[in-house]
């Protein structure tokens, strides 16, 4: 039906809406008025992704008509919507090349891919038309470009049907297809990895919103997209990249030595290549670069191929030396710089150039098989990252692993601390960007550590028919000791029977599946082997059946498969798995699947890893973020990301028990979201288990009574009328909490 | 029978690698694996030998490379740095090349040219270091040296604009961490005294005070709290040593190429011209001879002494006078 929000005509395709959808809509079309950056958090499960698209959708079409100054409703009321709407995605899902296809890594399938399509190799196809090309490609280029994609909504299979329709290639297209959509879906790092977005998103309009869906984590994915580690395999790989261009080049001079004049000449001149004609070759993108230096021309050192394969080795070499100590060693970017001239006199301002002058190189050598560089690709994109950025990185060596001391295992951390680096451009080029989630509490803290200025700030309630999710924070054991993962008590035998215990107590009532998630995969171990030996898995076993999380992906996917199976035909189970693991990221556990969540132990980082340390030291100096805080704040939106599995919507319920006292404090419970803070009374707090079963008890029996859409209408479920009656309007207006 | 021989066949090839992996002396052939401690020397050359061998081999001080029969001083021998021993040599060969080649940026008119300059040097290098017309090459470098004498000698402490960047950034890196080492210090300090204080305050309270204990003991606790909370940072500005007053910084250097020439067309003077609307003025030597200085008072000595004569008087007033007279 139709929606009127503040002026703007919005489609909803649903028969009702509940509340907070609507306030949803409304904070984020004052963020677009505002043309500004918004943090929106709205409990997962209330149809947070359904109100963005419409009220975009509808903002879209606005903004394009007022361009076009026509008529608005007779589009509208017209025959369709000449709306495109596409997903991207990698080669590997997109590719339909019967051969290319095949290939099972992503790596493998971009440098066979690229193999194919280079234009250099095309042009040897013209010539001798025994060099294999992808037929797709060819039939793109050839008509897909000027015979726009019809509109309508693509995803991958979509897309992929369409080509093989055509005869298109599905990945060219819909990178191609971007410039023209009105709505584009893709992973982030498409945005934020600086060496693929400079070829994917470089084209979008300032215009476009950007908007950043479960966006709990996008800190950790803008430092990982900015970060590089070297270990002693890569050098060795790294070496012989080397020498095969080295090989390459004496060949090429014998052969043909005209090309690689004609490049020494381009980079004299300091020509910019002129990349826009060729796409497929555009393969190696730079990392960020001031655009200062991106006009200059490349320093004289590095500007023969000799010279620069020189250069590369003595890199290579000095890296070398660096990854055989034996002791960690930390140091900043300057400090690198100065030493790396102490010890092969390499100077800052070629290293700066690596990454380009490398990409130029291969493209000239015109090495079909790009796949194999990734070693020397990725030590370069290291030394341009590491000249460029004095400040937010730093550099650990670590001769070995923690875990494993004696073992010799050397790697180079270049470690990015500060995510601001990598999402600066996408804040600095959007008009809006939007970053929205069920955990974003507390709200106030993503502006500081992204760096930048919100209009809106805003978080929302679910509203109820009736108190579907319970939280529960359990503190002791029926013996009075307190439960805590905390590391001074977590070998403690009562504390191991306490949770046992718990889990045990909790089986034996709660129907079909719960979930439980421990801090780590070894304390998950520990715990699960003295459970073993004190007899209290054989019990829980009694009730249900048990299913465990692995390091392994397809054995944690087979354990869930079983696990929903269990719970399915009533036999009903448990699933022991990990926060931060898989499961506590991307698997929703709806209705019958999830009817408890028990929490064990707060999910701490493990703070003593040396990249952590660095950045909360960091986050101390440049932001004036306590450690302390930030690893509560990191801790407790992993927390809420578990237990909020179980919740998928206003129909489900779910208990969620936090079994650790240190949740009753006042510091952990305020950064939860508010849709789970607003449910856990004083009464809730530091109970003990026996108190928590009669609690669970009495709620999953008020949970079990039928439950109609009629229940809800008007309350958490409204219509068009419902809506725009007065008082409710007054309501939703108290439901979006500016923070 | 046949998988097994595979099995060891393979075994083989690992220790193989193992050993082409390790590095050796060419000549006695010990390794690091059987020998941790050895200690692998290079000479200009760029092959290697243990330190024993070395020491054997060049008990006079000179001798002549095992592999390729340079004759070597054995002063010149360094520990190997670098796995690739060539790499050694030219970083070794690289540092004598850019002593003389010593040319910064701002020698230079145009980007163009540095580039330029910069790969002669790369050449020079490459050249050397791979034993393609060395001869020619070292030529080349005398006479460089010979007609660049005073810039090498200029330049020899000066360092890059880059390397000065870069030694600003290390500065204020460690100057940021000795702050921020000062501030927890004092910030530790301020905690502590004030936690002693309050302590103390609460024992006086209970000697002295007629309330009872738990209405002390729950004062004191709040005032604990509160103290924990406003502890406040006081950001103390260490000064930087190494700053002149003007905000530049000591030994950094100061572009010395000379700046181009603006062409433009000199100043000329030209005689102010005031139109005073009224009768000629005369001058001030002549007002004696017109008379007018018969008319005012003449200077007394003491008036003189300054410099002081009736005529500057007398003159201005000449002016005040006459300026304006004839309406326009």
């Amino acid at each position: 039906f139709r929606l009127n929000i503040e002026g703007l005509l919005v489609y909803f395709p649903y028969d009702y809406i509940y509340p907070e959808q609507y306030s949803y809509m409304l904070e984020l079309k004052r963020t677009l008025d505002a043309k500004g950056h918004g943090v929106l958090e709205m409990p997962s499960g209330t149809g947070k992704t359904i109100s963005l698209l419409s009220l975009i959708v509808a903002y879209q079409k606005v903004v394009e008509e007022l361009r076009k100054l026509m008529d608005y409703y007779a589009k509208q009321t017209g025959v369709k919507n000449d709306f495109l709407a596409l997903a991207l995605s990698s080669r590997k899902n997109l590719c339909i090349h019967p051969e290319v296809s095949s290939l099972r890594f992503g790596k493998e399938v971009d440098g066979k891919c690229h193999s194919l399509t280079a234009s250099y190799i095309r042009a040897q196809h013209h010539s001798n038309p025994s060099q294999p090309v992808c037929q797709f490609f060819e039939e793109f280029d050839a008509v897909g470009r000027q015979v726009p994609i019809p509109p309508g909504i693509y995803n991958l299979d979509d897309l992929k049907d369409f080509g093989r329709r055509k005869g298109w290639c599905p990945y060219f297209l819909a990178r191609y297809a971007i410039l023209h959509a009105n709505i584009v879906v893709y992973s982030y790092h498409y945005l934020l990895d600086p060496k693929i977005a400079d070829l994917v998103s470089k084209e979008l309009a300032k215009k476009s919103v950007v908007v950043f869906d479960e966006a709990h984590n996008i800190d950790n994915v803008c430092i990982d997209s900015m970060s590089v580690n070297i270990t002693r395999r890569t050098l060795d790989r790294c070496q012989t990249n080397v020498e095969t261009l080295q090989n390459t080049i004496s060949r090429i001079k014998e052969t043909d030595a005209a090309k690689l004049r004609e490049e020494y000449r381009r980079l004299v001149e300091g020509l910019k290549e002129a990349n826009v004609a060729r796409e497929t070759d555009i393969y190696l993108s730079n990392p960020v670069l001031p655009d200062e230096i991106l006009q200059e021309a490349v320093p004289g050192s590095i500007r023969t191929a000799e010279h620069f394969v020189g250069f590369i080795k003595r890199f290579l070499e000095y890296l070398k030396a660096r990854l055989r100590i034996h002791h960690v060693v930390q140091e900043s970017a300057p400090q690198f710089l100065k030493d790396i001239y102490e010890k092969v006199c390499i100077d800052r301002k070629p290293l700066r150039f690596c990454a380009e002058r490398l990409r130029s190189l291969l493209r000239t050598l015109e090495i079909a098989d790009i796949a194999d560089f990734s070693a020397i690709t990725l030590i370069s994109h290291f030394a341009t990252l590491v000249s460029t950025y004095s400040k937010g990185f730093t550099i650990i060596i670590e001769p070995f692993e923690d875990r494993t001391p004696t073992i010799a295992n050397p790697v180079l951390h270049f470690s990015c601390m500060d995510p601001s680096i990598a999402i600066k451009p996408v804040f600095g080029r959007f008009q809006s960007v939007i970053i929205t989630s069920g955990t974003l509490s507390p709200l106030d803290i993503y502006p500081r550590i992204l760096d930048f200025r919100p209009v809106t700030m805003a978080s929302f309630t679910m509203t109820l028919a009736r108190t579907c999710l319970c939280p529960l924070i359990v503190g002791r054991g029926n013996d009075q000791v307190a439960m805590t993962s905390k590391f001074e008590t977590r070998e403690d035998f009562a504390v191991i029977r306490n949770y046992g215990n718990l889990l045990l107590e909790m089986s034996a009532i709660v129907p079909d599946g719960i979930v439980a998630f421990f801090t780590s995969y070894i304390y998950m171990e520990n715990i699960v082997a003295s459970w073993y030996e004190q007899g209290i898995l054989e019990n829980i076993q009694r009730n249900k059946l048990i299913f465990i999380e692995t390091q392994d992906a397809a054995e944690t996917s087979m354990a869930l498969e079983k696990y929903q199976e269990a719970c399915e035909n009533g036999r009903g189970a448990i699933l022991l798995s990990v926060a931060r693991g898989k499961v506590s990221e991307g698997i929703d556990f709806v209705h019958h699947f999830g009817r408890a969540v028990i929490m064990f132990g707060v999910p701490y980082v493990y703070t003593q890893s040396r990249i952590l340390k660095a950045r909360l030291e960091y986050l101390r100096d440049q932001f004036q973020i306590r450690e302390n805080d930030f690893l509560t704040f990191d801790a407790m939106r992993h927390a809420a990301q578990c237990v909020g599995r179980a919740i998928r919507g206003k129909t489900d319920y779910g208990l969620m028990i936090f079994a650790d006292k240190r949740y009753a404090r006042a510091d952990k419970r305020g950064k939860l979201p508010r849709w789970i803070q607003e449910h856990l009374t004083d009464g809730s707090l530091n109970l003990t288990i026996d108190e928590t079963v009669q609690l669970s008890k009495h709620f999953l029996r008020q949970m079990a009574q039928p439950f109609r859409r009629e229940d809800q209408l008007g309350l958490s479920l409204l219509t068009l009328e419902q809506l725009q009656s007065e008082d409710m309007l007054q309501k939703i207006a108290q439901i979006a909490q500016q923070a | 029978m046949g998988a097994r021989t595979d099995k060891w066949r393979s075994g083989i090839k690992q220790i193989i690698i193992i050993i082409m992996d390790d590095q050796g002396c060419p000549r006695c052939k010990t390794t690091k694996y059987r020998n941790p401690s050895l200690k692998l020397m290079v000479n200009v050359c760029g092959h290697t030998l243990c330190e024993s061998c070395v020491e054997m081999l060049f008990v006079r001080g000179s001798g002549n490379c095992v592999q390729c029969n340079t004759p070597l001083r054995k002063s010149n021998f360094r520990v190997q740095l670098f796995e690739d021993p060539a790499i050694d040599k030219e970083v070794e060969i690289r540092k004598k090349v850019l002593k003389i080649y010593n040319k910064r940026e701002f020698d230079f008119y145009t980007l163009k040219e540095y580039n330029d300059y910069l790969e002669q040097v790369e050449d020079i290098v490459f050249n050397l270091t791979n034993n393609i017309d060395v001869e020619r090459t070292k030529q080349m470098m005398e006479q460089y040296q010979r007609d660049n004498k005073d810039i090498i000698q200029r330049n020899k402490a000066k360092l890059t604009r880059e390397q000065e960047e870069l030694e600003e950034l290390l500065l204020q890196e460690q100057q940021g961490s000795e702050q921020r080492r000062l501030e927890t210090l004092q910030e530790e300090q301020r905690q502590l005294q004030a936690k002693r204080k309050n302590k103390q305050a609460l024992l006086d309270e209970l000697e002295i005070s007629k309330l009872p204990a738990a209405v002390l003991l729950a004062q004191h606790k709040d005032r604990a709290s509160q103290l924990e909370t406003q502890i406040e940072k006081q950001k103390q500005n260490v000064k930087p040593a190494n700053i002149f007053s003007t905000g530049i910084m000591m030994g950094q250097t100061v572009s010395l190429a000379s700046v181009s020439r603006v062409e433009e067309v000199l100043y000329v003077y030209q005689p102010l011209c005031i139109d005073t609307y009224g009768p000629p003025v005369p001058e001030l030597d002549q007002l004696g001879r017109l008379g007018y200085l018969n008319h005012v008072r003449t200077a007394s000595p003491q008036d003189q002494a300054g410099g002081y004569t009736s005529g500057l008087a007398c003159h201005r007033a000449v002016q005040d006078a006459f300026s304006g007279l004839f309406p326009s």
